[in-house]
C-alpha cells in the first residue's frame, strides 16, 4: 500500500516534494468516546480507538504532525475534509481550534460561511454543514518538533 | 409535504418521518452496518523556500450493526368478534429501527400477565397464526397474506402484520388477550429465514473489520410485560371481546274476526269480513336488549289489506291485541311514536319495525285484511 500510496503522490507533486519521504509526517486517527462506569458507580468518559462504532457515537479525530527533517518547516497548514457520514461537532478540547469550510474553498468560522439554499436564499451555517477543517500554524516548526490536532465528530 | 415545509422541519432539527413520507432524505436509523468511514489529512508547507506536501495514513473503521425495534398494536380498541367466529383479526406494526435490512422473527403469546391490559382474559382463540401484509393495504386477506416471517425489512420499513384466530363458542367466552413478539434476526437472503441476531460481547478485542451487533432497543411495555432492555425484542398485544350474543326472540302470531257485516256478536270469516292479525315480539334474554326487530307477514291469499291498519304497542290482555298502540304509516315514514311500520302492495307484506326490545319485554304489532 505505501508504495502505490508513493507512486500517486509523485504523479502530482514536483520531484522535491515526494510527501511519504519528505520532512513532515502526518499520523490520523479517529477514537470513540465511550462511557465508562467506574467502581463507585460514577460515569466517565473515555476516548478509545474506533472499534465498535454504532450510528450516534461521538468520533474524535486527531491528526498528529511532526517535523523528521532537519530544517524548519514554515507556512504549514494541515486539511482534513470530513469524512463521509461524519459530522463535524466543534474543536477538541486542547487542540487549536480549525478554520472551517462548507465547499472546500472558502475557510472561516461559522458565523461568516453562507448557505445557499435549493430555492436560492441563504442562511447561516451550521456545525453539520462543515465538508473540510483546516489548522493554520502560525509559527515555524523546528526540527524535531511535533503536535497534535483534533475536532470533534458524532456518526451519522 | 412541500419542498419548504420539508426544508422547515430539517431546519429545526427533529424530523419525524412519517410526515416526510420516504426514509430516504434523512434516517433515522443512520449510517448502514458496514459503512467503512476513513479519514485522510493532508498538508501543504515550505522547507527553505521551497513548496511541498504530504499526506497521512488513512484511518478507518467499520460501522455495527444498532439493533432496535418498535413493535405496536394498531388498534384503538379491541377487536369485536361473535361467538364461533373463526379468522378474527389483531393488527399490529413492527419498525426495523436498525441501520441495516433484517428479517423479523415473529411468535405469540395468549398468557398474558395481568395488569398488561385492562380487563380478564377468560379464552383463548383456536387456531392461532401469525401472517404478514403482503400488499400493504393493512387488512389480512387470507391466502394472499401467506408470510410467517417479516423478510428483508430494509432501515426504518415498517411491516404490517395480523395475529388471525378462531372464537370458541361457550357463551362464557368474554375477552381474549394476545402478545406478539418480534425478533430481530440477519437479513441479507430474501426468502429465506433469517437467525436471530446475538450481541456481540463488549469483551471481544479488535473487531475492526467485522460488523459487531449492538442490542439497543429499549423494553417498550413496561414492568409487567414481557420485553426487557436490549434484548433484540419487541412486544405488543392486542385484544378480542365478543361483542355480540344472540338474545331468545320469539314471534307468536293470532287472527281473530273483528267484524262481518252481518252479527251483531261472534262475527263470521264471511266475505267482507274484516280479520285482524296480531304478532308478538318477545325478547326472553333479560338484561341483553335486541336493537332492529323487524316484523314481517304476507297477508293471506283472499284478502285485501285495509290501509292504515298497521300498530305497534304494548301486550294487550282480553282479546285486544295491544295497548298504547301508535298507527303506522303504509309508506314506512315515521308517524308518531318509536316505531315504524309499511305495506308493500307489490308484495303484499306487510312490516313493523321496532328499534329496541329490552330483554324480558314483549311488543305487539297488529294489522287488519279484509277477506274477498
Amino acid at each position: 500500500m505505501t508504495l502505490r500510496f508513493l507512486a500517486a503522490v509523485a504523479a502530482v507533486a514536483t520531484a522535491a516534494s515526494a510527501a511519504a519521504a519528505g520532512p513532515l509526517t502526518m499520523t490520523t486517527r479517529m477514537m470513540i468516546e465511550k462511557r465508562v462506569t467506574a467502581a463507585d458507580g460514577s460515569t466517565a468518559t473515555q476516548l478509545v480507538p474506533a472499534n465498535k462504532a454504532v450510528p450516534g457515537d461521538r468520533i474524535t479525530v486527531v491528526l498528529a504532525y511532526r517535523n523528521t527533517g532537519t530544517a524548519p518547516i514554515g507556512s504549514l497548514v494541515l486539511a482534513n475534509p470530513v469524512p463521509r457520514n461524519v459530522l463535524y461537532r466543534g474543536s477538541a478540547a486542547g487542540s487549536q481550534t480549525p478554520e472551517l469550510s462548507i465547499d472546500g474553498k472558502t475557510f472561516g468560522t461559522l458565523a461568516e460561511l453562507r448557505v445557499t439554499t435549493p430555492q436560492g436564499a441563504t442562511r447561516a451555517a451550521t456545525a453539520s454543514d462543515v465538508t473540510h477543517v483546516r489548522w493554520r500554524l502560525s509559527s515555524p516548526v523546528a526540527a524535531g518538533q511535533g503536535g497534535e490536532l483534533a475536532f470533534q465528530a458524532v456518526l451519522k | 409535504m412541500s419542498a419548504l415545509g420539508a426544508r422547515r422541519l430539517l431546519l429545526t432539527g427533529t424530523v419525524t418521518l412519517a410526515s416526510i413520507g420516504t426514509a430516504q432524505a434523512q434516517s433515522t436509523t443512520g449510517t448502514t452496518a458496514g459503512t467503512t468511514i476513513v479519514n485522510t489529512a493532508n498538508a501543504t508547507y515550505t522547507v527553505n523556500g521551497t513548496a511541498a506536501t504530504a499526506q497521512s495514513n488513512t484511518a478507518s473503521f467499520v460501522v455495527d450493526r444498532k439493533v432496535n425495534l418498535t413493535v405496536i398494536s394498531t388498534q384503538t380498541s379491541p377487536t369485536q368478534v361473535n361467538l364461533g367466529q373463526s379468522g378474527a383479526v389483531t393488527t399490529f406494526q413492527v419498525t426495523n429501527n436498525t441501520n441495516g435490512t433484517q428479517d423479523f422473527l415473529l411468535s405469540a403469546n395468549q398468557l398474558i400477565p395481568n395488569g398488561v391490559l385492562t380487563g380478564t382474559d377468560n379464552f383463548d382463540i383456536a387456531n392461532l397464526k401469525i401472517y404478514v401484509d403482503s400488499n400493504n393495504n393493512g387488512v389480512y386477506d387470507p391466502g394472499v397474506d401467506t408470510a410467517s416471517f417479516i423478510d428483508e425489512l430494509p432501515a426504518d420499513g415498517r411491516a404490517t402484520v395480523f395475529i388471525v384466530g378462531d372464537i370458541p363458542t361457550s357463551p362464557l367466552a368474554s375477552m381474549a388477550q394476545v402478545g406478539l413478539d418480534a425478533t430481530v434476526a440477519a437479513g441479507g437472503a430474501a426468502g429465506t429465514q433469517g437467525a436471530a441476531l446475538i450481541a456481540t460481547p463488549l469483551n471481544t478485542l479488535n473487531q475492526d473489520t467485522e460488523i459487531d451487533v449492538v442490542f439497543a432497543d429499549d423494553d417498550n411495555d413496561g414492568v409487567l410485560g414481557y420485553d426487557t432492555v436490549r434484548n433484540g425484542q419487541g412486544w405488543a398485544y392486542g385484544v378480542y371481546e365478543v361483542g355480540t350474543h344472540s338474545v331468545n326472540l320469539s314471534v307468536t302470531k293470532t287472527a281473530t274476526v273483528i267484524s262481518d257485516g252481518v252479527s251483531t256478536i261472534n262475527p263470521k270469516a264471511l266475505p267482507g269480513a274484516i280479520v285482524q292479525y296480531c304478532l308478538t315480539a318477545t325478547n326472553a334474554t333479560a338484561l341483553t336488549p335486541a336493537s332492529g326487530v323487524n316484523l314481517t307477514d304476507v297477508i293471506p291469499a283472499n284478502t285485501t289489506y285495509v290501509p292504515g291498519s298497521i300498530t305497534v304497542g304494548g301486550i294487550g290482555t282480553g282479546g285486544a291485541c295491544l295497548v298504547n298502540g301508535f298507527a303506522q304509516n303504509d309508506d314506512g315514514s315515521q308517524a308518531l311514536g318509536p316505531y315504524t311500520g309499511s305495506f308493500n302492495g307489490s308484495n303484499k307484506t306487510v312490516t313493523a319495525t321496532i328499534p329496541t326490545l329490552l330483554g324480558g319485554t314483549s311488543v305487539a304489532a297488529s294489522f287488519r285484511v279484509k277477506i274477498n
